[in-house]
């Protein structure tokens, strides 16, 4: 069935204080109302403060890495949206015209990009209201309804999460997504949802609308035109009963309108971070990888940046392929993110040297890897304590010579055709040489060994024969 | 109502009259007399204290402000921390501000001891001071007469003696209205010469706060106290700090004062002949009196009302009942209940363009129709209402109310100031001279009346 | 001192029951609306002009972003907050109607 999907998605921007006042904007641990003024609480009379110019230049940027157009050298108005709800403490919410148009990312088209006020903290079972994140500054992000299915859906969100983290314009706690989507199926009607707080609720959400409407369609019901909520804990969407309302939108007569003139812009585009999707492109075409790679790579801007740090010293290639696989492994398994890694790029480089280098192995690599990631020292330093300094080759020869002599028995296996005897053989030089010996150097060195000796005892026993 | 504002200030500076004689005083005379004026809802009952303090430091002669030990009313659409600012409403009767309006810290910065909250027309919808929820304000100077309003207590104070200044607000005329019927003096400032923050609105971008006195020099020291640039506000004027007091008595020699063939068109005969006296002595006293021309005036007053009510509309939902006070459409009047839903109307999607775009064409009409009126004159004077105040109780339709507003709703559209005094009186009701000035020529405005003041 | 009134007031609006309210709003509305249409008359022959939306035609107010508030500064509102307040629960929040969409479920 065909279905068109679009979102509203709001984030709270990274600013200290709040759009049109002095609260400060971290919430987290404040016990409710206490980050509140007569502005952001709407007393009577409270006159708000000019707008906040770093959420203002915040929109710009994020609007460029979404691939907008900025309205310039036109005046963008403050307007006031005007419902009636308990988070909203003064009727009414500051809300831009757009400030960036025209945009795309991953194949969906951004509308349009704009500034707005958080409304305070609902709690809608509870009937309680708590005003602390009332007035922090939003960007509200409006896509043109161009997914098509709850995957399509997912994908989108996940790929503009990205961009926000990347952006460093918005607030790095979780859980700050507010996100309203509308969905329509083929032959059925627009419906919205609201009350999203995740992309997993996202897509839940759309899937059990698409569900919803299906099973209404087939029955041949009429799918009225309405505004649903989400319920998280049962992942289910109930009719809001709202009134269809009219915002009464006016131009608040309290705020200036803003004009962006082009030299602001520019100065923001020279500063501004590079999205994930377009550093992607530009890693893999720059650094030869293949796509997949570059993918994994820019999926945290930190690790990117230690990416590109680190390819300027050493192979592009190897790095990529370490970051892919045992970065990513080692990072996964302590739960970790990028941005809390503690060695430098230099420490990795050095380490990933000596890998190309052969002086270690790469399982030598992995294991100073996961000690850099615990506690982050030179990797020379490392590998001396580990004691991985690697075998010359004629100690290997020996500790193989030794190991065939004290286990006749896995030898005469061996020979008798059980191969697996070959791994005890070499986990016993392994154990001998305490890891510092390349395995597959050790079972190089064993094979041969082994045959030398094989062929020593042939040619004897030819001889008795005789 | 005794010495002037002057005499007033130099006496309590001097010590020959403490600030705490001169609140208890103030007090006294409430007492005795607002029962039936009506002027005040709420008395400060830290008042006497707080004329103490400073009489304590008048004696360690320390330095205080220019209303040292002066008894201000405060209208009740400003907030002022611990006091009730009810607008006169039942929405907000239990609201006890919990800050101070920028103003207010600008007044208890200065000295000034706020003695209570001003009545006044409930949310300032109203021309009369009838709308009150606590009842309608008497005239002091023609009891059984409306005071005009919608600064109606302010006025009505400020005539009786209750206080020795006021503060008031004006979005359509709510202060020169009431001092022109109450014979007092009242300012409107320039849009955004005084700061904002604390003044709950009628309509945000026509609101302003301003003095009413019972001289001009009074006037001017309180417009000099609460003027100036607020850098916490947008719409607050980034304009040099003014005094105006100093420079009242310089004389209108050179002035050059304009009338308009349209006041008469206007207003009421028996107002115009008080008017056409008071011009007649302006011209005597050496200004050059001329006429200019305002053709579209009379259209200035439905857009007023189109672009307040939007704007009304707009401020009343946070009176929504959750976090202070009572839900507005549930208690309010008649008459605020008819502008909300005059705002409701205006501001939907579909009617927008048709009214409120319109009435905003309009406002810029009369910018620049008083723009270039003021080109040619420093000054235009002419009267404030078009009529007498009615009889209190008069049953008036709101059309007949809202045309009070006729001459001085062009005033606000235009963005400019405009100063109220007594010319004289008709059949003994007082009636205002209207002194309409340039952005920010208060000065000027100032010393037209302060000049006439003087040749009485 | 004007206070008077108050019992009468609350008792007529205790007695006056939602229909009177109702009654009320729609009489309102409509006298409003007639107003409304008489204005729009008034300004009909006009000329079109660009709109005055602001007191001032001023662009770019804003403020820096810098260090919020401090806490001390928001204590004592936050106490008269609080004691306006028709309802608050024992942490400070604001207590409101339960949502519409989460009764009965």
């Amino acid at each position: 069935m065909k279905m068109k999907i679009g979102f509203e998605v709001h984030e709270q921007l990274a600013t200290k204080r709040k759009l049109c006042c002095d609260c400060p904007t971290d919430y987290r641990e404040a016990p409710p109302n206490t980050n509140v003024c007569p502005i952001c609480t709407a007393m009577p009379g409270a006159k708000p403060m000019p707008p906040n110019v770093r959420a203002v230049d915040a929109v710009i940027e994020l609007a460029l890495m979404l691939g907008c157009d900025v309205v310039v050298d036109k005046p963008i108005y403050i307007q006031r949206k005007h419902y009636d709800y308990p988070d909203l403490p003064a009727g009414y919410q500051h809300s831009s015209t757009p400030i960036g148009i025209n945009g795309e990312l991953v194949g969906v088209r951004i509308r349009e990009v704009h500034l707005e006020e958080d409304p305070g903290a609902y709690d809608p079972v509870a009937g309680t209201v708590d005003f602390n994140r009332c007035g922090i500054p939003l960007v509200e992000i409006v896509t043109e309804p161009d997914m098509h299915s709850p995957e399509e859906a997912r994908r989108f969100l996940r790929q503009l999460m990205l961009v926000l983290d990347y952006s460093g314009k918005v607030r790095p706690e979780p859980g700050t997504l507010r996100a309203d989507t509308n969905i329509s199926l083929e032959g059925g009607t627009r419906v919205e949802i609201k009350n999203i707080n995740s992309t997993k609720g996202a897509y839940r959400a759309v899937k059990f609308e698409v569900m919803r409407q299906k099973a209404l369609i087939e029955r041949g019901a009429v799918i009225p035109y309405e505004t649903r909520a989400y319920l998280e804990s049962q992942m289910i969407t109930v009719p809001m009963r709202m009134k269809v309302v009219d915002f009464h939108v006016i131009l608040d007569p309290d705020i200036f309108p803003i004009v962006i003139d082009r030299a602001r812009v520019e100065t923001i585009r020279k500063r501004m971070v590079e999205a994930p999707h377009q550093r992607e492109q530009r890693l893999a075409k720059q650094y030869q990888i293949s796509q997949a790679v570059a993918g994994v790579i820019v999926s945290e801007r930190e690790l990117a940046n230690l990416f590109e740090a680190v390819a300027k010293e050493v192979d592009p290639k190897l790095v990529a392929t370490w970051f892919q696989t045992n970065l990513k492994k080692v990072l996964n398994y302590m739960k970790l993110r990028a941005t809390e890694v503690k060695f430098t790029h230099k420490q990795l480089a050095g380490l990933l040297r000596m890998v190309k280098a052969k002086r270690i192995t790469p399982e030598q690599g992995e294991l100073v890897l996961r000690k850099l990631v615990k506690q982050p020292a030179e990797p020379e330093e490392l590998i001396r304590k580990l004691g991985l300094e690697r075998l010359e080759k004629a100690d290997l020869r020996a500790a193989v010579v030794r190991t065939i002599e004290e286990n006749p028995k896995a030898v005469m296996d061996y020979r008798a055709g059980r191969k697996e005897a070959l791994n005890f053989l070499a986990g016993k030089v392994m154990k001998f040489t305490r890891g510092r010996a390349d395995p597959r150097e050790i079972l190089k060195f064993l094979r041969a060994k082994l045959k030398e000796k094989k062929k020593r005892r042939v040619s004897r026993r030819t001889k008795r024969s005789k | 109502m005794g010495r002037g504002t002057l005499e007033k200030l130099k006496a309590i500076l001097q010590g020959e009259l403490s600030a705490t004689e001169n609140v208890q005083q103030a007090l006294n005379r409430i007492k005795e007399l607002d029962k039936k004026i009506k002027a005040f809802i709420e008395l400060n009952p830290n008042a006497l204290a707080e004329a103490e303090a400073i009489d304590r430091k008048l004696k360690r002669g320390e330095r205080v402000g220019k209303l040292a030990g002066l008894t201000i009313g405060i209208k009740s659409n400003i907030n002022v921390k611990g006091l009730r600012a009810t607008c006169a409403s039942r929405t907000l009767e239990n609201y006890v501000s919990p800050y101070d309006a920028e103003v207010i810290r600008r007044v208890r910065e200065a000295g000034g001891i706020i003695v209570g909250m001003n009545n006044m027309d409930e949310f300032a919808c109203g021309s009369s001071g009838e709308t009150s929820a606590f009842g309608p304000t008497e005239n002091p100077a023609v009891l059984g007469r409306i005071p005009g309003g919608s600064s109606s207590g302010s006025a009505a104070a400020i005539a009786a003696g209750m206080c020795d200044l006021c503060l008031g607000t004006d979005t359509g005329g709510a202060i020169r209205n009431p001092a022109s019927h109450c014979g007092v003096v009242g300012i409107r400032p320039t849009q955004g010469l005084v700061p904002a923050h604390g003044l709950i609105e009628l309509a945000v971008s026509f609101d302003q706060i301003g003095p009413l006195a019972p001289d001009v020099y009074g006037a001017a020291l309180m417009l000099e106290t609460i003027a100036g640039h607020n850098p916490n506000e947008c719409t607050s004027l980034d304009s040099p700090s003014a005094n105006y007091s100093d420079k009242l008595g310089i004389g209108i020699e050179n002035i050059r004062v304009g009338t308009s063939p349209k006041f008469s068109e206007l207003a009421d005969s028996a107002v115009m002949e008080v008017i056409d006296g008071a011009v007649e002595k302006l011209h005597d006293l050496g200004a050059e009196v001329v006429e200019v021309e305002l053709p579209n005036l009379e259209k200035s007053l439905s857009a007023y009302y189109v672009i307040m009510s939007a704007e009304f509309f707009s401020a009343t939902r946070k009176f929504d009942g959750r976090k202070y006070g009572r839900r507005i459409e549930e208690v309010c009047g008649d008459e605020v209940l008819r502008r909300i839903k005059c705002g409701d109307y205006i501001s939907r999607k579909d009617q927008h363009d048709r009214y409120y775009k319109r009435a905003l064409q309009v406002r810029t009409l009369m910018r620049r129709e008083f723009g270039e009126a003021l080109n040619k004159v420093d000054v235009i004077v002419g009267p404030t209402v078009p009529k007498l105040p009615h009889k209190l109780g008069t049953k008036l339709s709101p059309a007949e109310m809202y045309a009070y507003d006729y001459l001085t709703s062009p005033i606000s559209l235009a963005g400019i100031c405009a100063g109220v005094i007594k010319a004289g009186e008709a059949s003994g009701i007082p009636v205002g001279l209207q002194v309409q000035g340039k952005v920010l020529g208060e000065g000027t405005v100032l010393r037209v009346m302060r000049a006439l003041e003087a040749a009485k | 001192m004007s206070n008077f009134g108050h019992q009468t007031f609350h008792r007529a609006v205790e007695i006056s029951s939602g229909v009177w309210m109702a009654e009320r709003e729609k009489e309102v509305g409509r006298s409003a609306e007639e107003i409304v249409e008489s204005f729009a008359r008034a300004a009909e022959e006009l000329p079109k002009l660009k709109e005055t939306y602001y007191s001032q035609e001023t662009y770019n107010v804003s403020r820096p972003d810098g260090e919020p508030s401090r806490e001390e500064e928001r204590t004592e509102f936050r106490k008269r907050f609080i004691s306006i307040m028709p309802g608050a629960d024992e942490q400070g929040n604001l207590r409101v109607e339960v949502a519409k969409w989460v009764e009965g479920r």
